[in-house]
Order: structure tokens, then C-alpha cells, then sequence
């Protein structure tokens, strides 16, 4: 067998003495065809300068770059049809779309590491220079699952949905690494010198009305670009949204994200941290959309207010035993079908429909009535009942007084991640693949909630029970 | 209207550069380039037909078709002779559908490379094609648990490969949608199609899948709204309907000079692919590096 069949990785000395060899043959091979190719882009600048015919030349370049000496067709100019002058026509000027290119990742000695940042379920993310350019970078390393499926798909849709994604409220994926073993990958983002959990931990009040408006408006901004190009976020809450110190929120962690369609397909439930998760997640819902998003928009809007997370539960039962409390308990009036839901059945909800925006106003009182209403739709029980994001940035809240606060006027805070490993309060993280079922729609999963409301005396005037 | 450039990443694809397209590894490593070509087209046909044999939609097929091509691009891709077509092949179709809505084992993928590879395959007996209804005779391609064990550790490491090689670049956006989308605007797409409509629709769709195949990489040098306004002109003369007499191309930001280059590249797919089929009529082409080493040699033997 020629030595070219042997695996790249072959770890034999003498094939990889050999190896070298070819490289380096195969190295001096290129650049003489470099500088063949720079030669050829002269002449071709010069044969530029008096072109021939416009649709005539665009061929030949074609030929001369694929080199296919024996082509097996003939060239021929297109024949223009006599109701369509191609040749008349005046050139126009059109929009050029941009062509990003690809080639070999590069390896991720390209940098310096200079901190780590932040450990998180799906890997480590460290501040890192470019040493080359002295550019400032977040790295964060891939977590590679062990199973037997290869690349970890988590990984490939985190790469796949935030390389798509360019918004300014997006943090920005520079390129991907690779490291020694073909395991370790690493994503190259713009480095933000905060994430909103952080921040809001150190911070003394929280923010003002007028930054919290800016802030949802560029959280919701940042959403909306993704639901209109299909990609779901699936994990959206504070510790993913990141802030840099001129007052800009940048959306981060794809690692949940993914492509939908119209009708929804069936997608797994096992996203979103518990906290920041939607009803019909937490009842199993099979199908589900980008109402899920909007819901954790809630969340974070309302933790945004009180500088404290909404809606904390300790398990999917009690997480939703809270829903109900703040949102109200959906009946098949307010919210058809939802009986129907996997992890409905086994609740026996009392038939009294809850006035949930009493509840909700009672806990922002100094909220005006735009803002309840918006914070209340976000989180409606009934995903159907939620406003889109367009619909969100479109709402009354954000043009009544005080106006969103220029983010040019935001304060600036002394960045954690500039020197330290970010200091974390306890708190749920996103659901790894292999978790357990979380209401495994038997009967014992939910005498928990006997159990909580026993003990709690919040008036909530209702009570989950099993058939 | 020009949509928004942010807007963009969701109808553009990355291109292929100048460089790129003026050498490959495999021609450094001292494949012809007649034979390259031919080495994509049977990857990209062996491709197309596990795909069928999995029952994937088109659309996952063309996807990892690309992804195939692009592995193999430019002096620092991959080389035909150090990663086996039938390797790249199966790691672009198994990775494509993964992230996809109908991701495939590593076992269905790698029985229905076995038995493509097999001396009973269709693809190994160039004048059958395959339709996806074959019952082959399982003896010739079973894999027998040892071996599927080592097929599968090859696929996920050349999944790796590929993955760095296209600096993980996956997404490939197609020009199908777009092309429908296209022909309603332009108003030859009636709700109620008529026999000349549907003919158009078939014929636009079906030259953008035969383009798939094209020798001059369409798919890596021309972004969807290219492909896709070329095969409705092309299209549209040969059923013979009549399009705005405006240059209505202009309106999905295709220039004249793109629009002619694009049409006479869709135009001579069919042809080159019929000559490729009759060039590989005595033996089959090679998709193993074993082959792909045996036919160099014969073809240095054969030029003394
Ligand atoms: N581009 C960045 N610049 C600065 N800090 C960042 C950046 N990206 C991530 N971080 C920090 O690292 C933390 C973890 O990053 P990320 O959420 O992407 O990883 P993860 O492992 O998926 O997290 P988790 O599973 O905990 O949600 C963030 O909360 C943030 O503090
Ligand atoms: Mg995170």
C-alpha cells in the first residue's frame, strides 16, 4: 500500500519521517504554484484594465482558474432571446453579497491565554490574546461528550447558529480553533468585559427603569434577528447575556440553540435552565416554538427589576407550582388543549380561572401600567398568548417616560473577567443531554407539590393535586 | 428590495477563492486533474445515492454533497489520495443529517456504505441507477460487528477532519427555496398551477439538482440567488414562457455578466455528466484510496 493511504496519524516513526517528507514537498510545491497564481492575477489585472466582452470574459476567467485543460463542452455565448437584450443593457449597479471564505481552523497557540473566566456545564471559557495582533478574545474550549456519536451535535449547532448570527446584539464568533488532539476546539469570540449575572451580583441597586428598558430592547432586538432567521436560543437568562462597558448587550451561548421549522418539529424538552423555562416545557409539550424564548425574556425582564431571579424553583414541579402562583393557573379557556400536554395529565388543577395580573402588579408596584402589561403577556401561561419580538420592541413600555437610556450614557463597572475568575452564586444551569426526564409523568413526581404548599403560606387560593 | 445586510447570512453561502479553485491538495499529491474531477463527481454520486438508500430529502443530500466538495478545496483541503472518497463521503452525509431534523446512526450510515461499496452495488455497475427500491443481497455487504466497529472509528475521525478542514463551516444554504420563491414573484407560479407552470417549477429545480454535479463547482462559486435566477432563465426558454421583458434578474441583485457565466455552466452540466457515466464504463471509479493508488498506476503505465 503507497504510503499516501497510511492515516494522517500514523504514529509509526519511520511513516511519519516519511510524512514530513511530503509535506514539506507538497509545501514547496504550493508556493510555486503562489506565486504562479500571483503572476497570472498580474496579467489578469492588466487584461482588465481593456476588457473584452463582459458575459465572454466572466467565462474565461472561470477556465482559467479551474485550470480544466480539456473541457468537455464548448464555450459558447449565451444567445440572448430577442425580448431580453442582454447585451444592450447599461451595467446596474447591484448589491454584492459578501463571500466569507473558509480553510483549515487554525490552532489555538495563535494565543495567549491570559484568565480563566468561567467554568460552565459545556466547557470553560478563558480571556486570551491574539498574539499576533494583540487583539483581546474570549476562548471557550467545546466540552466533548463521551458518547459514540462523534462531534458532540450541541457543539456543531452552537458553531452552525452563532456563526450565522451577526447582529450587534450578538456576540461575535471570530473563527474557530483547534488544539493538539482533534478533540479539543475552540470558539474565538469578542471578548465583553461582563455578563449580566455577574454584574447585577456585585451591584449595590439595580437598574434604573430607563437602562432597563435599553437593555430589553437589545436583548429583544438580538431575538428577534434570530427568530426571523429560525434559529431558537433555547437558553436565554442573565448568565448568558453578556455587557460590555459602553452599555451594549450582546447575546452569548449557543450551546442550546438550533434551527426550527414551520410547523415546529418535535424538539427535545430538555432545554432552557429550570428557571428561566417555559410552562409548556415543564408540562412536556413535544412541539413548542419561538414562544419559549419569550418567556425567558420575561423572566429576565422581571429580574431585571428586582436585581433578583423570578421564578426559582427547586425541581420542575416546584418550578411550576411558582409559574402557576405569579401567572395564574391556566384553564382550557386561557389556554386550549393544555390538558392535553404529557405532564397535564396527572395535575388536577381547580376549575376557577386566577386573575393573574394582580399578582404580578402586587410584585412590581412601581412598574407603570405599559410596562405590567408587557411583563405580564411575556409571561402568559399560554404560548399563544405571548407577543412575538417584533411585537415586543413595537410596545408603548418603550416610548412612554423614562425613554431607554442611551447606552452611551450606561456607567461603566470594573470588570470581573478583566482579572479574576467571575465569582458565581449558586444557581441552576442548562440541562446536559442524559439528564433524566424531568416529570416523568408519574404519579410520585408530584407529591412534591402537596408537600409545598402545605408548608407555604403564600394565599395563592389554589392547589395542584393528583388524580 | 435589497434585503437588510445583516439579513444576508441567510442567503449567502461562503465562496470558494481564486486560490482555492486554482489548486488542490490532491493535484499537489499528484492527482490529475482530469481525475479529480472525476473523483468529485463519483463522491458526489455515491453521495446522492446513500442518501436515497437513508431516504434523506434532497435537501440533505445537496447539503453534504457541498460540504464533500469543500473538504477537498484548495492547496490546503483535503487530498483524494490520503482521505478515501468513500470516507469524506459518508462523514459529510452522516454529519449533514446530524445536525439536521433526521439525524442517522453510525450504523444505517455505514450498512449503506457498505453496500454501495459492494461488488453488487448499483454504483459499481455504472449503467443501473439507483431508485431506492433495491433488495440487494445482503451477503455481499454485511458488516460484520469487528468491522463495523473500525468503519465507524474511521467515520468519526474523518468527521473530525472534515469538520477542521472546513474550519466548521456547515452551513450551506440552497437555492431551491429561493428559486420557487422567485417564480411566484415574477408571477409564472400560479396558486393553481397549470401544465406550463409546473413544467417550469421542474425544470428550474431540476437544473439547480443536476448543477449539484457541475465540474466547475457552482455551488462554491456563485451564491443562491445566483444559482437560483440562472436555472429560471434557463429554464423558462426551454418550456417557453415568457418572462418580464425588463432585465427582472436585476430585482434578485444578479448581474448580466453573472447570469450569462451561470447559464451556460447549468447549461453543459447534463452533457458533462453523461461523458463522466461513458468514461467509467469498463471499470468503475475509484472510491477507495486502494483504487484510487491502483488507477495511477495504471495510468502511469498507460503514459510510459
Ligand atoms: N465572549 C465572552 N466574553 C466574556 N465572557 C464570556 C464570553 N463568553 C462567555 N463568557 C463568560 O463565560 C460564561 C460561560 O460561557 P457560556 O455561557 O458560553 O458557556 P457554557 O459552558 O455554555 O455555560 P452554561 O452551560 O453555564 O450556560 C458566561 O456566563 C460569561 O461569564
Ligand atoms: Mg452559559
Amino acid at each position: 500500500m503507497a504510503s499516501h493511504s497510511k492515516s494522517r496519524w500514523a504514529d509509526d516513526e519511520e511513516d511519519a519521517a516519511l510524512e514530513a517528507q511530503r509535506k514539506r514537498e507538497k509545501e514547496l510545491k504550493r508556493k510555486v504554484k503562489a506565486e504562479k497564481q500571483r503572476k497570472l492575477e498580474e496579467q489578469e489585472s492588466l487584461r482588465r484594465q481593456n476588457p473584452v466582452d463582459a458575459t465572454e470574459d466572466a467565462t474565461h476567467d472561470h477556465e482559467a482558474i479551474n485550470g480544466a485543460a480539456e473541457r468537455p463542452f464548448k464555450r459558447r455565448k449565451l444567445s440572448p432571446e430577442p425580448d431580453t437584450p442582454l447585451k444592450e443593457l447599461p451595467p446596474a449597479k447591484l448589491l454584492r453579497f459578501p463571500a466569507p471564505e473558509w480553510g483549515p481552523c487554525r490552532h489555538v497557540d495563535n494565543f495567549e491565554k491570559l484568565n480563566h473566566i468561567e467554568e460552565g456545564s459545556y466547557g470553560w471559557v478563558s480571556r486570551a490574546k491574539e498574539t499576533a495582533t494583540g487583539g483581546i478574545v474570549a476562548l471557550k474550549k467545546l466540552k466533548m461528550d463521551n458518547s459514540n456519536d462523534g462531534f458532540p451535535v450541541t457543539g456543531l449547532r452552537e458553531i452552525q447558529t452563532l456563526m450565522a448570527s451577526r447582529h450587534t446584539n450578538i456576540v461575535a464568533l471570530r473563527e474557530v480553533v483547534m488544539g493538539d488532539k482533534l478533540d479539543d476546539v475552540f470558539l474565538v469570540m469578542d471578548f465583553l468585559e461582563h455578563d449580566l449575572k455577574t454584574l447585577q451580583e456585585d451591584m449595590l441597586d439595580a437598574f434604573s427603569p430607563s437602562e432597563i428598558k435599553t437593555l430589553l430592547l437589545q436583548l429583544t432586538s438580538a431575538v428577534d434577528y434570530l427568530h426571523s432567521n429560525w434559529i431558537l436560543h433555547r437558553d436565554l437568562k442573565t448568565s448568558n447575556l453578556l455587557m460590555n462597558n459602553r452599555g451594549q448587550l450582546k447575546v452569548a451561548d449557543f450551546g442550546m440553540a438550533r434551527y426550527y421549522g414551520d410547523p415546529p418539529p418535535k424538539l427535545t424538552q430538555l432545554v432552557v435552565t429550570l428557571w428561566y423555562r417555559a410552562p409548556e416545557l415543564l408540562l412536556g409539550a413535544e412541539k413548542y416554538g419561538a414562544e419559549i424564548d419569550l418567556w425567558s425574556v420575561g423572566c429576565i425582564f422581571g429580574e431585571l427589576l428586582t436585581k433578583d431571579p423570578l421564578l426559582q424553583g427547586k425541581n420542575e414541579v416546584d418550578q411550576l407550582s411558582k409559574i402557576f402562583e405569579l401567572c395564574g393557573i391556566p384553564t382550557e379557556a386561557t389556554w386550549p388543549g393544555f390538558k392535553r400536554l404529557p405532564n397535564a395529565r396527572s395535575l388536577r388543577l381547580p376549575s376557577i380561572s386566577q386573575t393573574t395580573g394582580n399578582v404580578l402588579r402586587a410584585k412590581f408596584p412601581l412598574l407603570t401600567t405599559a410596562g405590567s402589561a408587557l411583563l405580564t403577556s411575556l409571561l402568559s401561561p399560554n404560548p399563544a398568548q405571548r407577543p412575538t419580538a417584533s411585537e415586543v420592541l413595537a410596545h408603548p413600555y418603550f416610548r412612554e417616560d423614562p425613554k431607554p437610556k442611551s447606552t452611551a450614557m450606561f456607567p461603566t463597572f470594573p470588570s470581573k473577567a478583566g482579572q479574576e475568575k467571575r465569582r458565581r452564586l449558586a444557581s441552576p444551569s442548562a440541562p446536559k443531554r442524559g439528564d433524566a426526564p424531568r416529570i416523568a409523568g408519574e404519579a410520585a413526581d408530584f407529591s412534591g407539590i402537596f408537600a409545598n404548599r402545605d408548608t407555604e403560606e403564600v394565599g395563592g387560593g389554589f392547589a395542584l393535586k393528583l388524580i | 428590495m435589497a434585503p437588510e445586510p445583516e439579513q444576508l447570512s441567510s442567503l449567502s453561502n461562503p465562496l470558494a477563492t481564486v486560490d482555492q479553485l486554482s489548486t488542490s491538495s490532491s493535484q499537489l499529491d499528484g492527482v490529475p486533474a482530469d481525475l479529480e474531477g472525476s473523483l468529485r463527481f463519483a463522491g458526489a454520486k455515491l453521495t446522492q445515492a446513500a442518501g436515497i438508500l437513508l431516504r434523506l430529502p434532497q435537501e440533505i443530500i445537496a447539503q453534504a454533497i457541498v460540504i464533500f466538495y469543500r473538504f477537498y478545496l484548495g492547496s490546503e483541503g483535503g487530498s483524494f489520495r490520503i482521505n478515501a472518497v468513500k470516507d469524506v463521503s459518508a462523514a459529510s452525509l452522516y454529519m449533514t443529517a446530524k445536525i439536521s431534523f433526521l439525524p442517522q446512526s453510525t450504523r444505517s450510515v455505514l450498512n449503506v456504505y457498505a453496500y454501495l461499496l459492494s461488488p453488487t452495488s448499483p454504483l459499481r455497475q455504472p449503467s443501473e441507477g439507483i431508485t431506492g427500491k433495491e433488495k440487494p443481497d445482503a451477503e455481499s455487504y454485511y458488516l460484520s460487528e469487528g468491522s463495523y466497529h473500525s468503519a465507524r472509528a474511521t467515520l468519526l475521525q474523518t468527521e473530525s477532519i472534515l469538520l477542521r478542514s472546513i474550519s466548521f463551516i456547515t452551513q450551506v444554504t440552497l437555492p431551491h427555496h429561493l428559486a420557487l420563491t422567485y417564480l411566484q414573484t415574477l408571477g409564472v407560479l400560479p396558486p393553481s398551477p397549470t401544465t406550463k407552470s409546473s413544467a417550469l417549477a421542474a425544470r428550474t429545480l431540476a437544473h439547480l439538482n443536476t448543477a449539484l454535479f457541475s465540474p466547475q463547482l457552482l455551488y462554491l462559486t456563485h451564491q443562491p440567488p445566483h444559482l437560483a435566477v440562472s436555472a429560471i432563465y434557463l429554464a423558462a426558454r426551454e418550456v417557453g414562457v415568457k418572462l418580464p421583458s425588463m432585465e427582472w434578474w436585476e430585482v434578485f441583485d444578479v448581474d448580466r455578466e453573472t447570469l450569462g457565466f451561470l447559464v451556460v455552466g447549468l447549461g453543459s452540466c447534463e452533457g458533462w455528466i453523461e461523458g463522466e457515466n461513458e468514461k467509467w464504463t469498463e471499470i468503475s471509479c475509484p472510491l477507495t484510496l486502494d483504487e484510487l493508488e491502483e488507477e495511477i498506476r495504471r495510468r502511469d503505465v498507460e503514459n510510459g
